[in-house]
């Protein structure tokens, strides 16, 4: 899918290669799906077996892994693990709620926001990492239920990773694999997800907002929080907030500066790495260079690896161009009916399974719709497979990663999160913004 | 030699696991100790420490994986801490009752000093039948053998 060169397989046993890829695709996404055995295991097994059967030569294996969505995950890890000892979250949770002198609603609102926010700069399962606790302490010294405040940053976080190209892990390899900037998630996709994220705080008022009450003594507690505190490290803040800085600024210049993301984070995350690493001795340098990498998802990132090798697989076997134009038949060809079945698809998978491998697989089904739709650009598609991927992950607890971060957050902290009451009220909501999704991507683009 | 021949702490209270950690809190105060035993109605159920009901003050957001790593930007919440000495009345004994390391009364002198270096509090004593029959501290397992030394 990105760029594997093209040679006739030869399979073991004269099998079809068609057959055996998608034998090793099934097998591959239904084991995740179990969640019984670690999902980059199954991934890179899946991948390994594509490459031992002869669906795949190994170079063939290693040009389908996408490197700029590998490069730019693993650099904003490694960014946002060094960044998140400064304390700056906690430090910006708390000014957001003494903004608002501390009132449950509008605390719910400012907490959504923070992280919406940071979660269209940083990954989610960070953000939601460092928002969680400071919520729970905040709605603690209130006396309030965590409950609908958790419900929102998960949502928040959802709705907040749609937003821009490096907010959510499809939106990475959408604008990896057809070379979208982030100029253009920021201009396509952050108007309809701050009109999604507002347009689902009003069903949160009506259902939480409006009866949450805390007394005056209690949110002076709060208001008594000195946030400044809450900075660990202030050279280490000054260093981190620079790069950030840097780093962003390279996402919107990349377009014009013909750089892709992966280079430009793995770029930030040296310049990170140097500049705490400059005065200190070869030791400690040693520690903190080896801290910072152990604080990578490896697991993500080799599940990323495995699967763009299966996806590879089943591409080379000739599968996604038939599932193209199954779909294509589906609509009868219709673009507008094509872009809708692509939207509300991806928003019901990505409720119930992962959506990466979803994406990982769509991405070069779409591509392969060029020839059908010729003439006309595929960019509305992209981004419905983007709204779909990204909004669909708020309708149920194992929608998105960061649900499950939350969930078990609170599940340790004695205030569950249970998967049935969350759906209840996570579906529609999620429903809700596939609809107006609709309105938008007809309105704008059909 | 068994730990039987040792005169246990004389625990002739043992705390219902239904009873207030309020109520466990004050009864160590009260004693001067820092565990108590938790029966059911004989038989031995679990120690509850005074540490556990410590952690019942700290919020919960900083007592979990991952969670506040400080909270010097809290400041001294009195009330978020008052809440919380208020919560132990509603806490039962029960959610905080650990059983840990357990002694049988036939177990070695030797087998009980090991564990009891192992661990950093006195430990429970239970019959066979698993009823309660004190606590063995390091102060009553050597003043023990002290005494055997000069005698």
């Amino acid at each position: 899918m990105h760029g594997a060169t093209s040679s006739v397989s030869e399979v073991i046993f004269g099998l079809s290669p068609l057959a055996v890829s998608l034998t090793v695709f099934v097998l591959t996404y239904a084991v995740i799906v179990t969640e019984k055995i670690n999902r980059s295991i199954v991934a890179l097994l899946g991948a390994g077996v594509m490459i031992f059967t002869g669906v795949l030569h190994q170079s063939e294996a290693f040009a389908g892994i996408d490197f700029n969505t590998i490069g730019l995950l693993t650099g904003m890890m490694v960014i946002v693990a060094i960044t998140q000892k400064s304390g700056v979250f906690q430090y910006v949770a708390i000014v957001a709620a003494k903004s608002v002198k501390a009132d449950p609603w509008w605390l719910l609102v400012m907490l959504s926001a923070v992280t919406a926010v940071f979660s269209a700069l940083l990954d989610n399962v960070t953000t939601v990492l460092l928002i969680a606790p400071v919520t729970l302490l905040i709605t603690d010294a209130l006396r309030i239920s965590p409950y609908p405040y958790l419900f929102s940053v998960i949502f928040a976080s959802n709705i907040g990773g749609t937003a821009t190209l490096i907010g959510d892990p499809p939106n990475i390899m959408i604008g990896s694999a057809v070379k979208l900037t982030f100029n253009d998630f920021l201009f396509n996709l952050t108007p309809i997800a701050v009109l999604v994220f507002l347009l689902t705080l009003i069903p949160i008022y009506f259902i939480w907002g409006r009866k949450l009450k805390a007394s005056d003594e209690d949110r002076e507690q709060v208001m008594a929080f000195n946030e400044k505190e809450a900075i660990t490290d202030v050279k280490l803040l000054k260093q981190s907030l620079s790069v950030i800085s840097l780093v962003i600024l390279g996402f919107v210049l990349a377009h014009s500066m013909n750089q892709e993301p992966g280079t430009i984070a793995m770029f930030g995350a040296a310049l990170l790495l140097l500049l705490r690493a400059l005065g200190k001795d070869a030791e400690e340098q040693s520690h903190d260079v080896h801290h910072s990498y152990a604080e990578v998802e490896w697991v993500t990132i080799f599940f990323f690896v495995g699967l763009f090798i299966v996806v590879a697989g089943i591409e080379k076997a000739g599968a996604l161009s038939l599932l193209a134009d199954e779909l294509v038949s589906l609509t009868g060809g219709d673009f507008k009916a094509t872009a809708f079945v692509i939207l509300w698809v991806s928003a019901i998978f990505s409720a119930v399974v992962d959506n990466i491998p979803f994406v990982a697989t769509m991405i070069p089904v779409i591509q392969s719709m060029g020839s059908v739709f010729a003439g006309q650009s595929l960019t509305p598609l992209w981004w419905s497979l983007a709204l779909g991927a990204c909004l669909g992950g708020n309708g149920s607890l194992v929608g998105a990663s960061a649900n499950l971060v939350v969930a078990g957050f609170a599940e340790r902290a004695g205030q569950p999160i249970r998967f049935l009451p969350f759906m209840l009220m996570a579906f529609p909501l999620m429903l809700m913004s596939i609809l107006v999704s609709t309105g938008y991507i007809y309105l704008r683009y059909l | 030699m068994t730990i039987k021949a040792v005169p246990l702490s004389p625990e002739d209270f043992c705390l219902d696991p239904d009873a207030s950690l309020m109520d466990a809190l004050k009864l160590m105060l009260e004693k001067g100790i820092n565990h108590v035993p938790v029966c059911d109605p004989e038989r031995f159920v679990g120690i509850v420490g005074i540490n556990d009901i410590l952690l019942e003050l700290i919020p919960v957001s900083a007592r979990v994986e991952h969670g506040l790593a400080d909270l010097a930007f809290a400041g001294d919440a009195t009330r978020l801490l008052a809440a919380h000495v208020e919560g132990l009345k509603r806490r039962t004994v029960k959610e905080r009752v650990k059983k840990g390391q357990v002694l049988d009364e036939s177990c070695p002198l030797l087998e009980a000093a090991l564990l009891l270096s192992q661990n950093p509090s006195p430990l429970p004593v239970v019959g066979a039948k698993g009823e309660f029959r004190g606590m063995l501290s390091r102060r009553a397992l050597l003043g023990y053998l002290a005494a055997q030394e000069e005698g």
